[in-house]
């Protein structure tokens, strides 16, 4: 019988950057991606992304009112610049994903709790999304009372069980700030911010719940250049969203681990 | 000075015999009406009693005796009550002057040549205090409503101006002061402080507003908020730092304020849902570093308390002036439902008051005109007074002696002495 850990070690070996990251197939093509955010400037993005060789999809989506049971129509625009930073993020990692809208600020710029559960339900389970991105976060007083945070733990929960990759920015002044849903990991991923000379890197660091850090620099947008963990997160999107193109039933645990492998294996030097 | 009006009535009674004061007094206070009564003895006696308390009703003789009449004292009565009413005790009802009399107030008379008992006495007395209690109460709820808005009319200057409702976020002093302070400390060479609102209710729903360093509101920004600068920020919730002033990529336009600068240090305020307050600093000589985002991320935070305590405290203002203004527009429907109604001490004397004044006009030898045109044009005097005061039956006066004269003139007629 071979020792476990030369198992673990062959395998290992096999999953590099090079063979999942840079694998021509691997650009989201087939896999449906939700940015829960502020909207997306839809001609924006067209505009930028249409001008490469692999011209973006339609975008698709919807805003997310308080007032509102049901989703109110997309029109292709945003309500403030962020959502479609951190799309444009997606975009340039895996320019071939579906890509949904779900605005959760609209013109009040403000997000409850209710709408965030309400959208992350309606993207897995309408839109079929695999891979939802979430660039905000909720303090805990929002979230009271606990019923509340309940609720929202309750629909990561389902999105874990249901084969559906969450992914949440920490808080730009995690841990000393601690916002949802990022704490709620491990059923998600949670992301902080480091800066990485290629947006491909990441490492698996856990601290106070927060396990991965991803490259917090953008590329659209008038503070995309600011190190935020709004654009760490997506760049953890767009990886996982290539990698899903290569193999689109991973379950979470699955690519959270294939993901702790890839950082293992492509450890960054100390920045 | 009188008195305030007590819930009862009061009744003045004034004659120079004793027996007389004393027997009404009596009939009055047992008869359950529940009025308070007063009595004097002469006009002198009859003024301090009313400069002490309210007087309704005075019943009055005629004739004081030592050359006091009656109908002045009447006159002199309604002085401290404007809206007194009279019976007058007399043995010439017939020698009244109507006009005067009516005007004056006398609404019923006691003649002293007919049967007089208590029954008849309590009657008319009853009469009197039905037709004075619905105008008393008018009278008191128009004094209440008066006096309500006096007070609210005091106090609400003071509520507009402790918080300006209007605004939708109560950029109180201080966070002027701070806001000046953080531009001061990181040398920014200048600023702006941006709030965005919105409120369904509102037409247009979203607000933009920008007040300069001195607090002074700007020309209104023509790019919207989502595709701002400082739309941009508040995704961030952090202090952000652009090295570059420029419009980026179909998803951000410059506002008038932000054309032409090299940098800009912007900080989200996270006020309230619904509200988005934002600082933006520019151009720093040398450009804006990390000690600067501190500096702006400590200056948010207070600026953020500050403005929600303010939020609050107009919050609880706006709950002040809604429920003042509510009240006020209470009063004042009730006030035009009172003014519609005709106040019933306009009403025209009682119809036996008033055949009694026809039987002594038409007695009158010297009379050319039909008793009731008389009694109509007094009415007319009567209530005109009552209205408008002596200074609009002062012109009445002239306007006939005009006619007259006009009519005179045109008939030849010789103006007669007065």
């Amino acid at each position: 019988v071979s020792d476990p850990a030369d198992v673990f070690a062959q395998m290992l070996s096999l999953v590099t950057p090079e063979r999942l990251l840079h694998d021509p197939r691997a650009t989201g093509e087939g896999v449906s991606v939700c940015v829960v955010d502020s909207g997306i400037e839809r001609s924006a993005l067209e505009a930028k992304h249409n001008r490469t060789d692999s011209p973006i999809h339609p975008i698709e989506g919807a805003m997310f009112a308080p007032d509102s049971t049901e989703p109110l129509p997309y029109d292709g625009r945003q309500s403030s610049p962020h959502g479609t930073t951190v799309a444009d993020i997606v975009l340039s990692l895996a320019p071939r994903v579906r890509l949904y809208s779900a605005d959760v600020f609209g013109p009040r710029g403000t997000c409850e709790p209710e709408v965030l559960v309400r959208a992350i339900r309606w993207a897995a389970d309408v839109w079929k999304c695999k891979v939802i991105n979430l660039s905000l976060g909720i303090p805990e007083q929002r979230l009271q009372p606990p019923l509340r945070r309940l609720q929202l733990q309750r629909v990561i929960e389902e999105c874990y069980h249901n084969d559906v990759l969450v992914i949440a920015a920490a808080h730009n002044d995690h841990p000393l700030t601690r916002s949802y849903p990022a704490v709620f990991a491990p059923p998600l991923l949670s992301v902080d911010k480091r800066l990485f000379p290629d947006p491909l890197q990441f490492t698996y660091e856990p601290r106070a719940q927060i396990e991965f850090s991803a490259h917090g620099r953008g590329y659209l947008g008038p503070f995309a250049s600011e190190p935020a963990t709004s654009w760490a997160a997506p760049h953890l999107t767009g990886i996982a969203a290539r990698i899903l193109s290569l193999r689109p039933n991973l379950k979470p645990f699955e690519m959270k681990t294939i993901l702790y492998w890839l950082s293992q294996a492509n450890r960054p030097e100390s920045p | 000075m009188s008195s305030g009006e007590t819930s009862a009535e009061t009744v003045l009674i004034v004659d120079d015999e004793e027996p007389v004061r004393k027997t009404f007094r009596e009939w009055l206070e047992g008869s359950g009406l529940g009025c308070n009564v007063l009595t004097a003895s002469d006009a002198e006696a009859a003024l301090v009693q009313a400069n002490r308390h309210t007087i309704d009703l005075a019943i009055l003789d005629w004739n004081l005796g030592a050359g006091n009449d009656g109908l002045q004292l009447l006159e002199d009565l309604a002085v401290f009550n404007p809206d007194i009413v009279a019976i007058m005790i007399t043995g010439f009802a017939h020698q009244a002057t109507p006009l005067d009399a009516m005007r004056m107030g006398v609404r019923d008379y006691f003649d002293k040549n007919q049967h007089l008992d208590r029954a008849i006495f309590l009657r008319a007395v009853s009469r009197q205090l039905d037709r004075i209690r619905p105008a008393r109460r008018e009278r008191q709820l128009h004094r209440g409503l008066i006096a309500f808005r006096s007070a609210v009319e005091k106090v609400l200057p003071l509520v507009r101006s402790a918080a300006a409702l209007n605004d939708p976020v109560p950029l109180s002093d201080a966070v002027r002061h701070l806001f000046r302070f953080l531009q001061q400390t990181t040398a920014a060479a200048d600023g702006v402080l941006l709030v965005h609102s919105y409120d369904a209710e509102r037409t247009p729903a979203e607000e933009l507003r920008a007040y300069s360093i001195a607090g002074e509101e700007l020309p209104a920004p023509p790019v919207p908020f989502s595709r701002s600068i400082a739309g941009g920020v508040v995704g961030l919730q952090q202090p952000s730092i652009l090295t570059e002033v420029r419009a980026s990529g179909g998803t951000v336009e410059l506002q008038p304020f932000e054309q032409n600068r090299r940098c800009l240090l912007a900080a989200p305020l996270n006020v309230a849902p619904g509200i988005r307050v934002v600082i933006e600093l520019f151009d720093k000589p040398g450009g804006f570093g990390d000690a600067d985002r501190r500096l702006a991320a400590a200056a948010a935070d207070f600026g953020t308390e500050m403005l929600r305590q303010a939020l609050a405290e107009r919050q609880t203002h706006r709950v002040l002036f809604d429920a003042v203004e509510a009240a006020l527009g209470a009063g004042d429907a009730v006030a035009l439902a009172l003014a519609s109604k005709p106040a019933s001490a306009e009403d025209p004397p009682p119809p036996t008051v008033l055949d009694q004044l026809k039987r002594g006009l038409g007695d009158n030898p010297g009379s050319v005109l039909e008793a009731g045109a008389t009694l109509r044009l007094a009415e007319a005097v009567r209530v005109l007074a009552l209205r408008h005061g002596s200074k609009a039956v002062e012109h009445c006066t002239r306007l006939v002696e005009s006619v007259r004269a006009l009519l005179d003139e045109a008939s030849g007629v010789e103006e007669s002495p007065s």
